[in-house]
C-alpha cells in the first residue's frame, strides 16, 4: 500500500543528503581567502544598508517599491501560469477572465509608471 | 380632534414666533403672553364642549403614523386629562407674567426662555391628550428636552447637575416604560395576531392577560411614573431640579410635569394592568405613605425655600398615590381633583416664594424674617398659599384630601391613618415656615443686606423693631406691585372658589374615574359610603 | 430581468478541470450593475490618476466619484423595481435579494455623503489629506511618488503652499474600491467570495486611515494598527473558513445550511469554524470584545474617512453578518445564540462604560459606535423577518447620523487642526449656535431620543427582539441606552451651559460639499424619526436569498 510513496521518500532522503553533504564538505575542501567582502551579509556586492536599522541608519525607500513591484508581478505570474496550462479546458470564459485580470493589473501598472514608480532616480 | 390639535399646535406656533423674535425682548414678551392667553381661551372652549357623562375619550381623532407597528397619532381627552390641560393653560400666562422681569443668567435671552416654556406647554398638552401608548412614550421623552434646556440654561449655580440628573432619571424611567409598552404590543400581537399600541385596544386585550404578564407591564409603567410623580425612593431628582430651576420653571415642574406621573397611574397603569395593579397596590400604598411621612419630615429640615417646596410636593404626591391605589371611587376622585388643586396651591406657593426670593436675592430660609411688617400683602399671599397647601377647610385642597382619606379608610384603614399624620405635619411645617419668614422682627441677612451700604441713615422704625436696616431697605423691600398681584389674584380666586364650590371640577372628573374603576373591575365597598 | 437565472456549473472543481471546456456562467448584469459600475469607476479613477494633469485631478475625481455613486444608485433603483425575490448569479457566488438591495442602497447613499465630506477643500485648505508631493513645492525634493515614512508631515507643508498643491486624489478611487468591496460583501453567497470582498473593502481603508494631512504620526499609527489587527481578523476568518469547509465540504452558504440541518458531522468543526468566521466579522463591525482598534483608528484617521468607516463599514460588516446568520447558520442558531447574546451585552457595556470616561470627542463617538454595535447585535440575532428589517433600518439610520456627526466634528478647529478634545467644545453654542444645535440634534439621535431616526431604529430592533423572546436582552439594552444618554448629555451640557475658553477653537464655515453632507445626514435623521415608514417599508420587502 505504501509502494507508490517509497520513491518519494527516497528522493527526500537523497535531497537532504545532498544538501547536508554540500554544507559539510565545503569548509573542508574549499579555498580560504579572507577579505572585506567575505564579512558582508551578502557576498554579491550590494551593501544591504549603510548601517544596521537599529543604529539609526536609513535605507533607500526605493527598495520597498522594487520589492513590492516584484511581488506584484510574481503574483500575476502565479495566476497566469496555471491559466496557460489549462487554457483549453477553460475556454472562452477563461480568456475573458484572464483578460479582465491583466487589464485591471495593467491599470495599476500604468499608474505606477506615470508616477515614476519604475524610475530608480 | 381639531380643537385638540389646535390646543397642541397653538403654543408650538407661539414658540416659533417668539423664538424668531427673541432678539427683540419688548416684542417677544407680549407675543408669548398673547399666545398663552389664547391657549387659555381654547382650553375654556374645550372645557365647555366636554360632556361629562359622554364618551370615555372626547375630542378624539387619529392619524396613521407607522402602520407596520400599529401606531397612529391618536389624541383624545377624558375628564382628568381635560382638567390637567386646563391647569397648564391657566398656569402658563401666570408663569410668563411672573418671569416678566426675573433675572436670568447672563447672556440668556428672555425670548428663548419664553419660547421653551411654550414648547413645554405644547408637549405637556399633547402628553395628556395622547391615546396611543407609543405616542405617549414619545412625547413623554421629548418633553424632557425643553425642560432640560430650561433648567440647564436658565437655572441656578448648580443647574447643569440638576438638569442632567433630571433628564437621566426621567429618561431611564421612560425606557423601562418603553420595554413594558413593547411587551404589551408583543402580547397583543401574539394573542390577536395584530400588534397595536392603541390604548383602548390594548386595554381590551390586556384585561384577559395572565397576571404574570400584567405584573411585568405594570412594573415597567410604574417605574416611569414613580420617577415622574416622585415616589419616595425615586424622588431625589426633584429637590435638585426645583432648587436649581428658575421659579417659573419650578411652577411647571411641580405643578404640571409631575402630574404626568399620577395621570399615568390613572390612565395607563390601572387600565392596562388591572389585576397587577390590585395585586401590587400594597407596594404603591407603602411607597405613597412613606412619601407622605418622609416628605413632611424632610420639609421640616430644609433650609432652602425651593427644596422645601419640593419635599412638600413629594408628600402630596404620596397622598395622590394613596388615593389612586386605594381603589374606591371616592379616593380616586379625591386623588384626581388633588392633582388640580395641588397644582393651584403649590403653583401659588412657588410663585409667592419666587417673589420673596426676588426681594431678598437668597433662597435660604434663615436669610428672612419678619417680612410681614414691610410687605403685608406678600405675607397675606404666602398665608393663603400655605393654608391651601396644608388643606385648611374652605380652601380647594381640603375637599380633595378629605376625599382621599375617607375613601382610602374604607379599604386601607392603616394607610389612611398614617397619611392623616401627614396632614397634621403639613399644618406644622407650613405655619412654621410662615412664622420664620413673615413674623417677628425684621431680620435676616438677605433683607438687611439689600439695604444701602454701611453709613446709611438709620431708619427709626426699623431700629425700633430691632432691625439694623436702613431707609433704602424699605425701597428694596417693596410690597407686591400690580403685575405680581395680577399673577397671584386668579389663583387666590380659584383657591377660595374651588374650596367652597368644587363641583365644576368634580363633575368633570367623576365619570372618568368611575370609568377607570370599572376598567379595573373594582366596585366600591358598600359599607364605606359616608366614610365616617 | 425577472428572477436571476441559476447557472449550470457543476459543483466539484475536480470535475471542472476534467472536462474539456467550461461554459461562461450566465451573469445577471442588471442585478449586479451597481457593483460593476462602482468597481469599473474605481479602475477608471486609477487611470485618471495616471493621465490627468495634476491641477485637474481633484475636479475630475470628485465628478467621477459622485457620478459613479449616482449611476450605481440609479441602476439599483431600476433593478429593485423589477425583482420580486432575487436570485444568485456569477455561478452562485453572489446572491442579490431584497435585503441585499437595501444594504446596497444604504451603502451608496452613505458613500455619497462620505465622498462629499472627503472632497471638501474649504475647511482645511487643500483638503484633509496628505499633500501631493511635488518637487516644486519646497526645498526637500522628494524623489519618489510614495511618501517617505514620516517625511511629508504637516511641518513640511505650510498652509499657503498646501492650498496651492492640493491633496492626494488617490483617496477617491480607494473609497470606490472599498465601497465595491462592501457591496460584494453584503451579497456574497459563499465564504470565499466573502473573504475576497472583505479584503477588497479593508485594504483601501487601511491606506485611507494613514493619509491625514495633520497629525501624521497619529494617522500612521492608526493605519498600522488597523492593518495589523485587521490582518489578524482576516486570518481568523480564513481559518474559520477552512474549518467550515472541512465540516460541510463546501464553502457555499446553502450547502453549509444543509449540512447544519440535522447531520451527524463533527460539531467541533462547525463551532470552531463559525466562531472564527464570526469573529472576523465582529472585528469589522467593531463589536464588543473585538473593538480594540476602533478608538485609536477613529481618532487617528482623517475625520472624513472616519465618517466613511463608521457609517459604511458598519453597514457592510453587519450586512455580511446578517446574511451569514440568516442564510447559513439559521438551523444551528440554538447552539450559538447565547454566545452572540453575551457578545451583544458585552459590546453595549464596554461601549457605554468606556464612553463615559473619554475626553476626546472622536474617541467618544468611537465607543458610542461600539455600544451601537451591541444594539445592532440584538437585532442581528433575532433571525426573524421583523428583526432583519429592523436591523436594516437601524443601519441606515445610524449610518446617516454618524456621517453627519463626523462631518460636524470636522468643523471645529484650532490653528493646529481639528479640536476634538472635549474641553475645546465648551461654550460652542455661544460662538456658533447653529453648529451646536445641529450637533445636539445628532447626539440626541445617537442617544435614541424620540423624533429622531436613532429612536425609531432602536424601537424597531428592540420590539423585534422582544417578539423573538429576548425580553431580558431588551431590558439590558434599554438600560444601556439610558446610561449611554449620559455620554451625549455631557457634550450637550458642555456646548450649551459652559463658558467658552478665551483661546478656544473657531468654527469653520463649511464649504458647499460639507454643508451638503451634514444637511443630508440631519435631514435623513429627522425624516426617519418622524416618518419612519419611508425606509421601513423598503427594509421589510423581503429577506436574503441564497
Amino acid at each position: 500500500m505504501l509502494d507508490p510513496y517509497i520513491p518519494l521518500v527516497l528522493m527526500f532522503a537523497l535531497a537532504f543528503g545532498f544538501a547536508a553533504f554540500s554544507v559539510a564538505i565545503a569548509p573542508l575542501v574549499g579555498p580560504r581567502r579572507y577579505n572585506k567582502a567575505k564579512l558582508d551579509a551578502y557576498e554579491c556586492g550590494i551593501e544591504p544598508s549603510p548601517q544596521p536599522v537599529g543604529g539609526g541608519g536609513r535605507m533607500p525607500v526605493a527598495y520597498y517599491l522594487t520589492a513590492m513591484m516584484f511581488i506584484l508581478f510574481d503574483i500575476e505570474m502565479v495566476f497566469l501560469f496555471p491559466y496557460a496550462v489549462s487554457a483549453d479546458a477553460l475556454g472562452l470564459y477563461g480568456v475573458v477572465a484572464v483578460i479582465l485580470f491583466i487589464l485591471t493589473f495593467g491599470f495599476a501598472d500604468l499608474y505606477v509608471w506615470r508616477r515614476g514608480g519604475f524610475d530608480w532616480d | 380632534m381639531n380643537l385638540l390639535l389646535a390646543l397642541i399646535l397653538l403654543p408650538l406656533l407661539g414658540a416659533i414666533v417668539v423664538a424668531l423674535l427673541r432678539g427683540n425682548e419688548r416684542a417677544a414678551k407680549p407675543v408669548a403672553l398673547g399666545f398663552s392667553l389664547a391657549e387659555l381661551v381654547l382650553a375654556a372652549v374645550a372645557w365647555a364642549s366636554y360632556r361629562p357623562g359622554g364618551a370615555r375619550l372626547q375630542l378624539s381623532g387619529s392619524i396613521e403614523w407607522i402602520p407596520t407597528y400599529g401606531i397612529s397619532l391618536s389624541f383624545g381627552l377624558d375628564g382628568i386629562a381635560l382638567v390637567m390641560v386646563a391647569v397648564i393653560a391657566l398656569l402658563m400666562p401666570l408663569v410668563l407674567g411672573f418671569s416678566w422681569r426675573e433675572r436670568l443668567p447672563s447672556e440668556r435671552s428672555r425670548g428663548g426662555f419664553f419660547a421653551l416654556l411654550l414648547v413645554e406647554q405644547a408637549l405637556t398638552v399633547a402628553v395628556f391628550a395622547a391615546t396611543d401608548v407609543f405616542v405617549f412614550y414619545v412625547l413623554f421623552e421629548i418633553m424632557l428636552i425643553p425642560m432640560y434646556f430650561l433648567i440647564g440654561g436658565y437655572g441656578g449655580s448648580r443647574r447643569q447637575y440638576a438638569a442632567v440628573k433630571f433628564f437621566l432619571y426621567s429618561f431611564l424611567g421612560g425606557l423601562i416604560m418603553l420595554a413594558s409598552a413593547i411587551g404589551a404590543y408583543s402580547y397583543a400581537a401574539r394573542t390577536t395576531g395584530q400588534g397595536t399600541f392603541d390604548w383602548a385596544t390594548l386595554r381590551g386585550v390586556l384585561a384577559d392577560a395572565p397576571t404574570s404578564v400584567q405584573v411585568w407591564i405594570f412594573l415597567g409603567f410604574f417605574a416611569a411614573f414613580a420617577i415622574k410623580a416622585p415616589l419616595v425612593p425615586l424622588h431625589t431628582w426633584l429637590p435638585d431640579a426645583a432648587e436649581q430651576a428658575p421659579i417659573g420653571v419650578a411652577v411647571i415642574v411641580v405643578g404640571v410635569l409631575d402630574k404626568v406621573g399620577t395621570f399615568g397611574f390613572l390612565r395607563y397603569s390601572l387600565p392596562l394592568a388591572p389585576e397587577a395593579s390590585q395585586l401590587l397596590a400594597p407596594l404603591v400604598l407603602t411607597l405613597g405613605v412613606v412619601g407622605v411621612l418622609y416628605g413632611s419630615l424632610q420639609a421640616f429640615a430644609q433650609t432652602d425655600l425651593k427644596r422645601f417646596i419640593a419635599y412638600v410636593s413629594i408628600a402630596h404626591f404620596g397622598f395622590i398615590a394613596l388615593g389612586i391605589f386605594a381603589f374606591t371611587s371616592q379616593a380616586q376622585v379625591g386623588a384626581a381633583s388633588y392633582m388640580v388643586n395641588h397644582s393651584i396651591a403649590t403653583g401659588m406657593l412657588v410663585l409667592v416664594i419666587g417673589m420673596i426670593i426676588a426681594r431678598g436675592g437668597s433662597s435660604r430660609i434663615a436669610d428672612y424674617g419678619g417680612m410681614a411688617r414691610v410687605t403685608p400683602l406678600l405675607a397675606g399671599m404666602l398665608l393663603v398659599a400655605g393654608l391651601s397647601t396644608l388643606s385648611l377647610p374652605g380652601t380647594n385642597s381640603f375637599i380633595s384630601e378629605f376625599l382621599v382619606l375617607i375613601g382610602s379608610f374604607a379599604t386601607r384603614p392603616v394607610f389612611a391613618i398614617l397619611a392623616t399624620v401627614g396632614m397634621v405635619l403639613a399644618a406644622v411645617y407650613v405655619l412654621r415656615l410662615y412664622q420664620r419668614i413673615m413674623q417677628g422682627p425684621l431680620s435676616g441677612t438677605a433683607l438687611l443686606d439689600s439695604a444701602g451700604g454701611p453709613g446709611a441713615a438709620t431708619d427709626p422704625e426699623f431700629a425700633a423693631s430691632g432691625g439694623t436696616g436702613s431707609g433704602a431697605s424699605r425701597l428694596a423691600l417693596r410690597d407686591l406691585d400690580g403685575r405680581e398681584i395680577g399673577v397671584l389674584a386668579p389663583l387666590v380666586v380659584l383657591i377660595v372658589l374651588l374650596g367652597l364650590y368644587p363641583a365644576p371640577v368634580l363633575d368633570v372628573i367623576t365619570p372618568s374615574v368611575e370609568a377607570t374603576m370599572s376598567e379595573v373591575g373594582v366596585t366600591d365597598p358598600v359599607t364605606s359610603q359616608g366614610g365616617n | 430581468m425577472g428572477v436571476v437565472a441559476r447557472t449550470g456549473v457543476p459543483d466539484r472543481h475536480s470535475e471542472v478541470l476534467a472536462q474539456q471546456s467550461t461554459d461562461m456562467p450566465p451573469i445577471a448584469y442588471a442585478a449586479v450593475a451597481p457593483v460593476l459600475i462602482v468597481l469599473v469607476a474605481a479602475c477608471l479613477g486609477v487611470l485618471v490618476e495616471a493621465f490627468v494633469p495634476r491641477r485637474q485631478r481633484w475636479a475630475v475625481q470628485v465628478a467621477l466619484s459622485l457620478l459613479t455613486v449616482v449611476c450605481a444608485g440609479a441602476a439599483l433603483i431600476r433593478h429593485a423595481r423589477e425583482i420580486n425575490t432575487g436570485g444568485t448569479t456569477f455561478a452562485d457566488t453572489v446572491a442579490v435579494g431584497p435585503a441585499t438591495l437595501f444594504l446596497w442602497g444604504t451603502l451608496l447613499a452613505l458613500a455619497l455623503g462620505a465622498i462629499l465630506l472627503i472632497a471638501d477643500r474649504s475647511i482645511e485648505p487643500g483638503g484633509a489629506f496628505v499633500a501631493e508631493t511635488n518637487a516644486a513645492s519646497g526645498g526637500t525634493a522628494s524623489r519618489h511618488p510614495a511618501d517617505a515614512p514620516g517625511a511629508a508631515s504637516a511641518e513640511v507643508m505650510d498652509r499657503a503652499s498646501a492650498s496651492v498643491v492640493g491633496m492626494r486624489t488617490e483617496v477617491f478611487p480607494l473609497v470606490l474600491f472599498s465601497l465595491g468591496g462592501m457591496m460584494v460583501f453584503c451579497a456574497a453567497n459563499d465564504l470565499l467570495t466573502m473573504f475576497v470582498a472583505l479584503e477588497v473593502l479593508s485594504l483601501p481603508l487601511y491606506l485611507l486611515c494613514g493619509l491625514a494631512r495633520r497629525r501624521r504620526l497619529l494617522s500612521q499609527e492608526a493605519a498600522v494598527k488597523y492593518f495589523l489587527l485587521g490582518a489578524f481578523a482576516s486570518a481568523f476568518f480564513l481559518y474559520g473558513l477552512a474549518l467550515l469547509y472541512g465540516y460541510a465540504g463546501s464553502v457555499k452558504f446553502s450547502d453549509i445550511a444543509d449540512a447544519t440541518a440535522g447531520s451527524l458531522r463533527s460539531d467541533t468543526l462547525l463551532f470552531a469554524g463559525l466562531g472564527l468566521v464570526v469573529m472576523g466579522l465582529l472585528f469589522k463591525g467593531s463589536v464588543g470584545p473585538f473593538h480594540l482598534w476602533t478608538p485609536d483608528v477613529y481618532h487617528g484617521a482623517p475625520t472624513a474617512v472616519t465618517g466613511f468607516m463608521a457609517a459604511c463599514t458598519k453597514v457592510a460588516a453587519f450586512g455580511g453578518l446578517l446574511r451569514l446568520l440568516h442564510v447559513a447558520f439559521r438551523a444551528s442558531s440554538w447552539e450559538w445564540h447565547w454566545v452572540l447574546w453575551s457578545v451583544a451585552v458585552l459590546s453595549m457595556v464596554i461601549g457605554v462604560v468606556s464612553g463615559l470616561t473619554q475626553r476626546d470627542l472622536k474617541r467618544m463617538i468611537a465607543y458610542s459606535s461600539i455600544a451601537h454595535a451591541g444594539f445592532l447585535m440584538v437585532g442581528a440575532i433575532t433571525l426573524t423577518e421583523r428583526g432583519l428589517s429592523a436591523t436594516l433600518f437601524y443601519l441606515l439610520a445610524y449610518g446617516f447620523t454618524t456621517l453627519a456627526v463626523f462631518g460636524t466634528i470636522g468643523l471645529v478647529r484650532t490653528s493646529e487642526g481639528e479640536a476634538t478634545h472635549l474641553s475645546d467644545w465648551a461654550g460652542l453654542a455661544k460662538r456658533s449656535p447653529v453648529v451646536a444645535t445641529v450637533f445636539t440634534f445628532l447626539l440626541l439621535a445617537l442617544a435614541g431620543i424620540p423624533a429622531t431616526s436613532g429612536f425609531m431604529g432602536k424601537f424597531a430592533v428592540f420590539s423585534a427582539a422582544f417578539s423573538a423572546g429576548m425580553g431580558p436582552l431588551v431590558v439590558i439594552a434599554l438600560l444601556a441606552s439610558a446610561l449611554a444618554a449620559f455620554i451625549y448629555l455631557r457634550v450637550i451640557v458642555l456646548m450649551f451651559f459652559n463658558d467658552p475658553a478665551p483661546d478656544g477653537p473657531t468654527v469653520s464655515v463649511p464649504g458647499a460639499f460639507t454643508t451638503a453632507a451634514i444637511t443630508l445626514g440631519v435631514v435623513v435623521t429627522l425624516l426617519l424619526g418622524l416618518v419612519p415608514m419611508l425606509a421601513l417599508d423598503w427594509a421589510s420587502v423581503g429577506g436574503f436569498v441564497s
